[in-house]
């Protein structure tokens, strides 16, 4: 045999090649058309697609705690789809949920544990190792500890409510600390006051919105952000799939029409911050026409007198025929049901608002009945509620930090100094923290911030439960696992916790050596509260068969009964909401949301969600301000004028986009973009709504009044062009959209076999 | 016979409206405009499934988007009676597709279960199908697009990346259609099942308002929904017998 270098051998199978190409032409010239017409869009048919291996996880996007299953081929993941075993979105899965493969394979991840060099938000970190990381976090802890300061350690973490929240409880309470606060800029405060005030609960009811006929929504985007978007969504589709008769009505109340107003078969304009008064109107209304029959009508009526019609669509700017109508329609559609939340419920009178319309589902009947409100059991799994941190809690940390009580701040996965507003002044709080601590896996606006970076895992490289609150209606609880092994020197967040617990020499409290042992031995205890059945399966058949299914549930309902307290009834009313600025001054509200795409933020490192165009505008890679065609009109502005909005606190410059459904004294904004760091698809790009905002707050919760705040706008005489994909947002005659409603294209079945073209000859 | 005449004969055959009866399948979707809430949970599924570049702020602007299922919306009325509508529009998959008969290439043609395909390497970029695609779904590559890594990790190894001067668009994720065509096979049956194979938007979808399907099936779901008495084709005056299905919105 000759000797072949490779050189040689490229070169004769490069021959070999071109002749094979060759013939394999000529070949194919005989062949029939359809043959030869195979695309690579078409695999070869000697192409047979790998076997893909799916695991069942939960999605850490938002905190509504979707299932979801990865899609995973030789270790890599490559698509989330939803769990279609999960009640909460039964196989389906939002955008952003779907944008977490992102969130992954970031390039922008902290790739390994880092210490601050430089000043601190230099950007200067050196690389160290893990040991050098948690000793040296370790020993700080127990110093502390030891000389009983162990107050002086605070915990601050996105919402957690699996095992891992109940680690942190206990990791915090050996160290002697009561200061362990979860915080997340959307947590509903307000709604659980509320519910808390009114039916005496501290978890959320299940809003049955599948079954309901009439949804009122008092500003909540319940599509896009409230609570368990994709849950409502399901809802929302099999309510519009039913025969027509049967075909529920959504209405929505709001002064900047959201997704879920767009959806909704009415749009109605109340004033910011009056919606509570709105629904008040409406109870009276019902109280008076003697559509509530219940023994205590009397101090209903008596406590709804302020809330004539008249007297509240004159404060509303709702005509009082609306009023009226609706209110008939949700007392005489059954059953109907009514929600709260978005900017009415973050207003200075947010608790109240939501009372107020608790009080519209009790009047109508809607309390513990389906396509009402359901009560939920307790939910299962951990014993007690973390603490959610409202603004005021925060201002109460960061006061604390000033005042020097805090030595050590340990952050996980929140990013504060992004969602509060500039008058919170935590970013000065922070610089009197001798030690801060970030759990984060991306330089956000808090990280770059911190001494000691301990990166944790992407939560599809980790161990976790989750027990999704208001849930389905029955005890839900699913396993977050690992699909993939991590791709840096990273480690699961529960993980640092523990070893951190280990150092300090806990281990009598803390006996587990990681987050899966953890989490399962947590399940242990859940598995032996189970029926005769699941016991009889042994725990280890248990544990993988939940691993396999992702989730687990009881179907245990909560109770149906409900009694108002007559001091309730009696203390029933909603104030005017306050702004703060004065109207002459200030002659707009501002009105920021949450966006679709970045929800509080959190979504702008994901290069998808940026691609994304922003559903109701089409935007794409930016923020604008969005202005009623009237008020453009009036201050002579046109899309893509530059301005500055301006408020008490600050101001902030985003183009204008002329927005066809929004008050004309209000002005809106999304939240999400103007990040200052936080990694390259995000990071100087667009504004930040939440900067301007002022401190005002509902007095109840603590809960940061977001949408209590006046501006101005003043033109810049700068214009740029938008970026959007799309081109004229008007039909045009196109008769592209059609409703049933349209005249003249009625659908026959020439519509769907058209009339054939002539054939080719 | 000559190699341009069979060419033509495989041409006729192709043109001939109804040839796929011949066949085991007709792919088609239906989209419930009454359900839809534009969330555009379809698009990121689509994205992920399908390999599709991210083109950058610069390329948008200059509408360069590669986006084979997008929403598009619609405003109606003025203040305070505003109302938005939206659409989900992908590749219609018509029958009579005008993009087929103007590619000098026969890049893009017809297979046998009624889609509407491109061949990638055959394309030579002339975007002729684009300009007469009056759906306008059809996107061109204009760079070799890159994929920051560790990004590239994410990469759907069942459908290939496009490179610079071709055109794409949607397949109705034939991938997915293939793999449902295999496991039958296997299984010994002759036909993929109802509900079997379900492009990435419609796995996706929170509203469930898309469906899929094969409308040979009469018992399929997307039979009975394209039957529904709201079912219209968009811009149907064109003739192109679109393999989408369009639900009415409710007017309530």
């Amino acid at each position: 045999m000759p000797n072949i270098d490779r050189r040689e051998f490229l070169k004769l199978v490069g021959a070999g090649g071109v002749g094979a190409g060759a013939g394999f032409m000529l070949k194919e010239s005989k062949k029939d058309p359809t043959e030869y017409l195979i695309p690579y869009v078409v695999a070869p048919e000697d192409f047979s697609s790998g076997i893909a291996t799916w695991y069942n996880s939960v999605c850490s996007m938002c905190s509504a705690g979707c299932g979801i299953s990865v899609r995973t081929r030789e270790g890599r993941a490559k698509k989330i789809e939803g769990n279609p075993s999960h009640p909460v979105n039964q196989g389906r899965l939002c955008g952003m949920g779907q944008a977490g493969l992102q969130v992954l394979y970031n390039p922008d991840r902290i790739t390994e544990p880092l210490l601050r060099t430089g000043e601190r938000g230099a950007m200067s970190f050196e690389q160290i190792t893990w040991e050098d990381g948690l000793g040296q976090l370790a020993e700080r802890l127990e110093l502390l500890r030891a000389a009983r300061r162990g107050n002086n350690v605070c915990l601050l973490s996105e919402g957690t409510n699996g095992h891992l929240a109940q680690l942190f409880e206990s990791f915090m309470r050996q160290l002697g600390s009561n200061r362990l606060h979860h915080y997340d800029f959307d947590h509903p405060h307000t709604l659980y006051a509320a519910n808390q005030g009114f039916f005496g609960q501290d978890h959320l009811p299940y809003y049955d919105l599948q079954n309901t006929r009439l949804l009122l929504s008092f500003g909540a985007d319940y599509l896009t952000n409230w609570i368990s978007p994709l849950h409502h969504s399901l809802g929302f589709g099999a309510s519009r799939q039913r025969q027509e008769e049967e075909r529920g009505r959504f209405v929505q109340i709001e002064p900047r029409m959201s997704i879920s107003g767009a959806a909704a078969d009415e749009w109605v304009a109340a004033s910011p911050g009056t919606e509570g008064i709105l629904a008040l109107g409406m109870a009276n209304h019902m109280v008076s026409q003697g559509v509530y029959q219940g023994a205590d009508r009397a101090a209903w009526s008596a406590a709804l007198s302020d809330y004539s019609p008249s007297m509240v669509a004159e404060q509303t700017g709702v005509s009082e025929s609306t009023i009226t109508r609706l209110a008939d329609d949700f007392a005489g559609t059954q059953p109907s049901l009514a929600i709260g939340g978005g900017a009415a419920a973050n207003h200075s009178n947010g608790v109240d608002m939501l009372v107020a319309v608790n009080v519209l589902n009790y009047l109508a009947g809607n309390v513990g009945r389906e396509g009402g409100l359901l009560f939920n059991p307790q939910p299962a799994g951990t014993v007690s509620r973390p603490h959610q941190a409202s603004y005021r809690s925060m201002l109460e940390l960061a006061e604390a930090a000033q005042q020097g009580e805090i030595d050590v701040l340990i952050i996980n996965g929140t990013n504060p100094v992004f969602t509060l507003p500039a008058a919170a002044e935590f970013r000065e709080a922070l610089d009197a923290i001798p030690l801060v601590v970030s759990l984060s896996s991306f330089f956000d606006e808090t990280t770059v911030l911190a001494d000691l970076i301990l990166p944790s895992n992407s939560y599809l490289e980790s161990w976790g439960d989750n027990f999704p609150e208001a849930g389905v209606g029955f005890r839900v609880g699913a396993v977050s696992q690992p699909v993939v092994s991590p791709l840096y020197n990273t480690r699961a967040t529960g993980d640092i916790i523990l070893s951190l617990a280990q150092r300090i020499g806990m281990s009598s409290t803390i006996p587990w050596t990681s987050m899966e042992e953890c989490i399962k031995d947590g399940w242990r205890r859940i598995y032996e509260q189970g029926d005769p059945q699941t016991l009889a399966q042994g725990f280890e058949e248990f544990w993988i068969s939940l691993l396999k299914a992702g989730v687990w549930g009881e179907t245990t309902t909560g109770t149906t009964s409900f009694e108002p307290d007559q001091n309730i009834i009696a203390g029933i009313g909603v104030a005017a909401p306050e702004f703060s600025g004065s109207e002459q001054d200030y002659p707009f509200i501002l009105h920021p949301y949450l966006s679709p795409n970045f929800h509080d933020g959190r979504g702008a490192n994901l290069p998808w969600m940026q691609e994304r165009p922003d559903p109701m505008t089409s935007v794409v890679y930016g923020s604008w301000v969005e202005l009623n065609p009237t008020t453009a009109e009036e201050l002579g502005l046109i899309e893509g004028d530059l301005v500055d909005i301006e408020s008490p606190h600050g101001q902030v410059l985003a183009p204008v986009f002329i927005y066809p459904a929004i008050m004309p004294n209000v002005i809106a904004m999304p939240i999400g973009q103007g990040h200052s760091e936080y990694g390259r698809y995000a990071k100087d790009r667009g504004a930040n709504p939440l900067e301007i905002l002022s401190p005002q707050m509902e007095p109840i919760t603590g809960n940061l009044a977001t949408s209590a705040t006046r501006v101005r706008l003043v033109a810049t005489g700068r214009h740029i062009d938008l970026v959007k994909t799309s081109g004229t947002s008007r039909d045009l005659g196109r008769n592209i959209v059609q409703t049933t409603g349209d005249e003249g294209h009625e659908v026959s079945d020439a519509g769907l076999n058209s009339i054939p073209i002539t054939e080719l000859t | 016979m000559s190699l341009f005449s069979r060419f033509m004969d495989g041409w006729r055959k192709y043109r001939k409206p109804g040839y796929y009866d011949e066949f085991d399948y007709h792919w088609t979707m239906t989209v419930d405009l009454d359900s839809c809430t534009g969330c555009e949970a379809c698009m990121t599924a689509c994205q992920a499934e399908n390999n599709i570049p991210l083109v950058g702020e610069e390329e948008l602007a200059k509408g360069r988007e590669i986006q084979w299922i997008r929403i598009e919306r619609y405003w109606e009325g003025e203040y305070p009676n505003a109302k938005l509508n939206f659409m989900p529009m992908m590749c219609q998959h018509c029958d009579a597709a005008p993009c087929e008969t103007v590619c000098p290439v026969s890049a893009t043609y017809h297979n046998q279960d009624g889609l509407n395909t491109q061949i990638y390497n055959r394309c030579i970029g002339t975007r002729s199908c684009a300009v007469y695609c009056p759906y306008e779904v059809r996107y061109f590559n204009y760079y070799n697009h890159h994929w920051d890594s560790p990004l590239d990790q994410q990469l759907n190894p069942d459908v290939s990346v496009r490179g610079k001067g071709v055109m794409e668009k949607c397949t109705f994720c034939i991938q997915r259609i293939r793999d449902a065509k295999d496991l039958a096979k296997d299984d010994d049956r002759r036909r993929v099942r109802d509900g079997e194979v379900q492009p990435a938007c419609v796995q996706s979808c929170p509203t469930k308002a898309l469906t899929f399907g094969d409308r040979k099936d009469t018992e399929s779901q997307v039979y009975q929904s394209m039957n529904n008495p709201r079912a219209y084709k968009v811009l149907d005056e064109l003739n192109t017998d679109s393999s989408v299905v369009y639900l009415k919105k409710v007017d309530a």
